[in-house]
């Protein structure tokens, strides 16, 4: 019998010989109000191994709007978005925290977790029963995002090097929050728990290894370790170039890792993490999929199967078909996939 | 003469507070404003730039240098202004018409402010037809646009094409940046130069305006 989604993809990230290597497609709303039909066609021919189960949160009081509408939308911990373009999010203009003084009067939206947990944990564990995808939470906590959010981007980036001034009360409140998420997430049997921050600009980290691995380094940690206590995977999304923290990132326990790999010289990415972690995609977003010559998307497959392929695993064929993307491309990107191994 | 170490150690360290007392203290030691700024802002904040390009210095070092920056220019324009000094050029920057982000061009402005530009900065969101107004009010030698999205870098073409349509095109260079921007896409839209960072930035804002005069 050929190995489910679920077994593919834990094999992967055990470096067990999966039989193929498993995919995953993000897809933004973007993508399926501008190709609906090419994005059925995709999805039924290259189906996803992965999966998220059904919402189980209560809705906060703050929320207003569509996180993917052009508009403001107001998110559950009251930071207003503005977005100009439907199918993508938005950035937060005017931050509620322009004092760090005023710290206190973060509020981390506690409500929205499920008030009673065992209804949830019933109806999650009722999805991951009922599938044979491999299944990740559907939280995502992002502690470095949440704090630009809520300072915006400039003073958030300053704070760190004044951290005396409560950034780390700050980041501590939104940490205690991300962890009482995690952990109703590892009660569940979902396979995986998930974070993210986008860490890197183009060509570098967006602030000092130092100060990362100083007051960021040890929230990844904690989340690594809830989750490895219950015997889960972690996996972390982080943009841009972050090839300095990538050892760390392996060091803390991150299972599989989605990054910017164009983005990185993917042959020191090869000796400081192959065989460590998974790499969970991608192909380039910036260049490569809006590409209209669907061999640019062959070529960038066969550029990361040369230098981190495996065949006992640790690669996710993942990408995200979002704005600008090409369809052409995207389908040649898993085709050629289907001929690594 | 003055030894002006002190004061780019102040712009290369961030401090605000130092970089307020000694730009005041030179200025009542007798200091021409434009000594200070040539001596002591500008090669601070040179030092911040080869850092930063470096890979030594990271988005909130340059912060925190931009900071102490613009408090001893504060000091110092209305004086410079007073004397008929002039900016290496007048660049104006923004972020294209669609898209709001505006880190990389914040950045670019800092180092070209701190190498002598004066900004105009035009915001985020701007259209074709505000760059084009904008500039001949300002009377800008170049334009720096920023674009962070693929569904938005075509703006970029649009308004290379809105200088050509309004006749100003040979009075402006215009250059580009943003993650999804490369060189191939400036030549291919008409622009003057791609920067891929904001270092690069400021060294091609120079060529630019030397090359134009």
């Amino acid at each position: 019998m050929p190995q489910t989604s679920r077994e593919l993809v834990r094999n992967c990230l055990k470096f067990d010989s999966p039989e193929r290597i498993p995919r995953d497609l993000w897809l933004l709303p973007w993508a399926t109000q501008h190709f609906p039909e090419e994005v059925k066609q995709l999805e039924a021919r290259f189906p996803s191994d992965i999966t998220k189960p059904v919402a189980v949160y209560s809705r906060s009081a703050l929320v207003e709007g569509d996180p993917y509408k052009a508009g403001q939308y107001i998110d559950e911990w009251g930071c207003v978005f503005t977005n100009l373009q439907d199918g993508c999010i938005g950035e937060v203009r005017n931050p509620i925290i322009n004092d760090l003084a005023d710290w206190q009067q973060v509020k981390p939206p506690y409500e929205i977790l499920p008030d009673i947990k065992e209804l949830a944990r019933e109806k999650v564990n009722r999805f991951c029963h009922e599938t044979d995808l491999f299944v990740l939470s559907s939280c995502c906590p992002r502690p470095w995002e949440r704090y630009q959010f809520l300072r915006g981007v400039e003073n958030a980036m300053v704070d760190v090097l004044e951290p005396e001034n409560g950034f780390l009360d700050l980041l501590k409140r939104i940490h205690e929050f991300y962890l009482t998420e995690i952990e109703f997430w590892v009660s569940t049997d979902v396979d995986a728990i998930m974070f993210m921050d986008d860490w890197g600009s183009q060509s570098n980290l967006l602030i000092s290894p130092h100060y990362w691995r100083e007051f960021f380094k040890p929230l990844y940690r904690d989340y690594c370790n809830l989750t490895h206590s219950h015997n889960k995977f972690a996996f972390m999304h982080s943009d841009g170039q972050i090839s300095s923290i990538y050892a760390d990132l392996v060091e803390v326990g991150v299972d599989a890792i989605n990054s910017q790999l164009f983005c990185m010289n993917m042959k020191d990415l090869a000796k400081q993490a192959k065989g460590k972690i998974t790499f969970w995609g991608e192909i380039d977003r910036q260049h490569i999929l809006p590409s209209p010559d669907p061999q640019a998307g062959r070529d960038a497959v066969r550029e990361v199967a040369e230098h981190l392929y495996n065949p006992a695993g640790g690669i996710i064929a993942q990408f995200e078909l979002g704005l600008g993307a090409n369809p052409a491309t995207a389908n040649a990107i898993f085709e050629e996939w289907e001929k690594i191994h | 003469m003055t030894n002006y170490n002190e004061l780019q150690e102040c712009i290369i360290k961030g401090n605000r507070i130092k970089a307020r007392e000694l730009t005041q203290e030179c200025l009542d030691n007798g200091n021409p404003a434009k000594e200070i700024l040539d001596e002591g802002l500008i090669p601070g904040m040179a030092v911040v730039g080869k850092k930063f390009q470096d890979g030594e210095y990271f988005i909130p070092e340059m912060l925190v240098s931009a900071r102490a920056l613009n408090i001893g220019l504060g000091i110092l324009k209305p004086l410079l202004e007073a004397s008929d000094v002039k900016p290496v050029a007048k660049v104006l920057v923004g972020t294209v018409k669609g898209d709001i982000h505006d880190i990389g061009k914040n950045l670019v402005a800092i180092m070209l402010r701190g190498s002598g530009f004066e900004i105009i900065d035009a915001g985020v969101d701007v259209s074709p037809e505000k760059f084009v107004q904008m500039a001949k009010e300002s009377g800008a030698d170049i334009l720096g646009l920023s674009a962070l999205l693929t569904t938005t870098m075509t703006a970029m073409k649009d308004t290379v094409d809105a200088f050509q349509a309004d006749g100003s095109r040979d009075k402006i260079k215009i250059m580009i940046g943003g993650a999804p921007v490369t060189t191939d896409y400036a030549e291919k839209i008409g622009a003057d130069g791609y920067a891929p960072n904001a270092a690069i930035a400021v060294e091609m804002a120079k060529t630019l305006v030397g090359g134009s005069r």
